[in-house]
């Protein structure tokens, strides 16, 4: 046990020093930081000026025309560098001769949009058409809004129509349902906004992702130290010192603790990035508990592969093919997520939560967005990836024994068994 | 503990056999080492040497046969008291010299105390104290030998296994190396080396192994094999008429320098002979039976076991 921390201790020494691992620490949260800071900065409503976008109206209902024109004046003048410049076009000599015109223009690109409001818009059920062609996402925004304002012209037409103030409807329409999360006491009770539910869907997806990019960071050095070692030719100097399996347990811990240290670091920081900006994060010391535990068990059952895997081959190429299986592993829950979330019981999640390589993820996912998970299932799922990790474990040792002093060609699956079948 | 184990034998093989597919690396090995011996394992390019060495460290597994090293049929149990230099260097490259000999101290069991001390020590013994905070990357290829060396005596083994310890090494640090195995040996260590250098097996083994094919034909003590192969050689150096020397029957071939002659006897001949045929004719200053050198025996050895058993394979 001395020696598998011995080489622990310089495996996490050694990875925490280099200046990839602190890039790497810093640049995950740096680029995530700075994506939700572009997005907020320059989404598309805060987006640069934008050359004026020409729309041509048919008022078929001779109603809503003056309106329209009094409503993009004014959008205009609100928005000068991103204008909507309308302008009426009369159905001569008949209304479908000016449409067919007009779909000519806008597929010569001599206009942006064409609208057409149906003659029975205001006073019937009758529809306004937008026609546009190919209009690229940087159109979208302002397309939006030209929708808009026709819904609420027609709307205060035809509230003009029957008499109605639109000021009345306006306020028979806003109901506003307030969400109150009671909470454990009175005093923990507290109104819920759109952004609080976010968050509560988005605290699983934020677990599940550190530990996926903490096993596969973890992952990639793990396959680098090993294939170091063995081009270096290292490992006959290391093995008259240690046996196969305290050079594996050493490295696996070793880069293990320092995982750990990684999504220990990104975790606090992120609590403490929301705390500042007032979002309210809870997370119990239960989940922290599970969360640790399923990490570990998941770690230890992908790093065991790893290092079975890395040690039959010899250069870094070779180690990337076999990345593509635990990634594809791991992309399941990470497409499944939203499912996942809002059905925590279900089949989905309750059938991917046994499967072993699966489980860490599924399982945190689904008891970070539900505390109703019963106790039963979660000692039954670490019960079951603990005898995987054993499993795991037992057959890394023996690949990694003979595989890590292979040099030349990679044994096929075949060799591999027979290994599994000696000693 | 050097004391206790001169009473027994640091390595023995037993019938060990090794086969990479259809190649016979090596076949029966059997062999004692002594506690306390310096023994040379000898043999050609692909002789089996390293399989051998491999087998003993438990980094290859045999095939059939036993080995049992110091006393103990688990190498895991005698690691601590082993150190083994591979054929195949390595070192951490990124790691600095004075860590990586801490490192390799700790994993083979060295107290804190001891290292504290130790490394230091070994670092001023082969001139690297000044490389101490480079990188081992950073250190030219003989003194990254003499690093790899000071790792595996880090531990003060009971037993040094070294896989060609003087390969790569400039004749000033390997008679450096020499002098520290020689001293290892006067402590008492046991001392197992590869070579195909003879003249290094000759100037520090007691014994050597000779293998060849992966079958050992020789083993035994350099006074023994000396004294037992008798040369067929006189050099002599003589005042008077020697012609009649090169016409005697037991004579094969004569060279003459001046005064000095080097002459081959027939292989039944006996140098007694000679003596006797030239002491009433000249006057004779020198008379030697020239001893055959390890060189000569290996490449005699090794060329008679391959006529001896062409159908072997080269491991």
């Amino acid at each position: 046990m001395w020696k598998i921390l011995q080489v622990a201790q310089r495996e996490y020494a050694e990875t925490v020093k280099t200046k990839t691992f602190l890039i790497g620490l810093l640049m995950v949260p740096v680029i995530i930081g700075g994506i939700i800071l572009f997005a907020s900065r320059f989404a598309p409503n805060q987006g640069g000026p934008r050359p004026p976008m020409k729309v041509q109206v048919t008022d078929l209902s001779n109603a809503a025309w003056p309106s329209i024109q009094a409503a993009f004046d004014q959008y205009n003048q609100a928005h000068p560098d991103r204008k909507v410049i309308v302008e009426a076009l009369e159905a001569q000599p008949s209304a479908d001769a000016v449409q067919a015109e007009a779909k000519i223009r806008l597929r010569e690109r001599r206009i942006d949009a064409y609208i057409v409001l149906d003659r029975d818009v205001v006073t019937g059920a009758g529809k306004a058409r937008l026609y546009t062609f190919k209009p690229t996402p940087a159109d979208l925004e302002r397309l939006w809004t030209i929708e808009g304002q026709i819904q609420r012209i027609v709307v205060d037409e035809r509230c003009k129509a029957r008499n109605i103030a639109p000021e009345v409807l306006a306020e028979v329409r806003n109901v506003s349902v307030e969400r109150v999360d009671i909470g454990s006491t009175d005093q923990a009770q507290r109104v819920e906004g759109r952004d609080v539910i976010g968050i509560k869907m988005m605290i699983p997806f934020f677990f599940m992702y550190l530990m996926f990019m903490g096993i596969a960071v973890m992952g990639k050095d793990l396959l680098n130290g090993i294939i170091e070692e063995k081009n270096s030719r290292i490992i006959e100097v290391l093995l008259s010192a240690l046996s196969p399996f305290e050079l594996m347990a050493g490295k696996i811990l070793g880069l293990g603790a320092v995982s750990l240290t990684v999504i220990g670091l990104w975790a606090g920081g992120a609590y403490l990035a929301a705390r500042w900006q007032g979002l309210p994060i809870e997370v119990t010391a239960g989940l922290g508990v599970t969360f640790a535990i399923y990490y570990v068990l998941g770690f230890l059952l992908f790093s065991s592969i790893l290092v079975a895997a890395g040690s039959v081959c010899n250069s870094l190429k070779e180690t990337q093919s076999l990345m593509m299986p635990f990634m594809l592993v791991s992309i399941v829950p990470m497409l499944a997520w939203f499912r996942l979330v809002q059905d925590p019981h279900g089949t989905l999640a309750r059938t991917l939560s046994f499967v072993p390589p699966m489980t860490p993820m599924v399982m945190i996912l689904r008891l970070a967005s539900t505390p109703d998970i019963g106790i039963g299932e979660v000692l039954l799922t670490i019960t079951l990836l603990g005898a995987s990790v054993l499993g795991a474990i037992w057959i890394a040792a023996k690949v990694f024994r003979t595989g890590i002093l292979m040099y030349g060609k990679r044994p096929g699956f075949n060799e591999v068994v027979r290994w599994l079948r000696q000693s | 503990m050097a004391r206790r184990m001169l009473m027994m034998e640091a390595i023995r093989l037993d019938q060990v056999c090794k086969s990479f597919g259809d190649v016979r690396a090596v076949t029966n090995v059997t062999a004692r080492i002594p506690a306390g011996s310096l023994y040379g394992f000898l043999g050609p390019n692909g002789a089996g040497k390293t399989t051998t060495i491999r087998m003993i460290m438990n980094i290859l597994r045999p095939d059939s046969g036993t080995i049992h090293i110091l006393g103990d049929e688990s190498i895991e149990r005698a690691k601590a008291r082993i150190g083994y230099m591979p054929e195949e260097r390595g070192l951490y490259r990124k790691m600095t010299v004075a860590k990586v000999l801490r490192y390799f101290g700790q994993i083979k069991g060295v107290t804190e105390q001891d290292l504290v001390r130790r490394v230091p020590e070994w670092l001023d013994r082969l001139d690297l104290t000044a490389w101490a905070n480079k990188r081992t990357e950073e250190l030219s290829k003989g003194m990254q030998q003499k690093l790899q060396f000071a790792v595996t005596v880090i531990n003060k083994p009971d037993l040094l296994i070294l896989d060609e310890p003087f390969t790569g090494l400039d004749p000033l640090n390997a008679d450096l190396i020499k002098g520290i195995i020689l001293e290892m040996r006067k402590q008492g260590r046991t001392v197992l080396f590869s070579t195909h250098a003879m003249h290094d097996a000759e100037a520090l083994c007691d014994s050597v192994l000779l293998i060849n094919r992966g079958k050992v034909i020789l083993d035994d003590t350099l006074v023994n094999l000396r004294s037992r192969r008798r040369s067929h050689t006189v050099c002599a150096e003589m005042e008077g008429d020697t012609g009649f020397i090169e016409r005697l029957p037991m004579v094969t071939a004569v060279t003459a320098e001046a005064n000095r002659m080097e002459i081959c006897l027939a292989d039944t001949a006996d140098p007694q002979q000679l003596l006797r045929a030239m002491v009433d004719r000249v006057r004779i200053q020198r008379f030697e039976v020239k001893v055959p050198s390890l060189h000569e025996i290996f490449v005699d050895l090794v060329r008679s076991s391959n006529v001896e058993d062409p159908s072997s394979r080269p491991a």
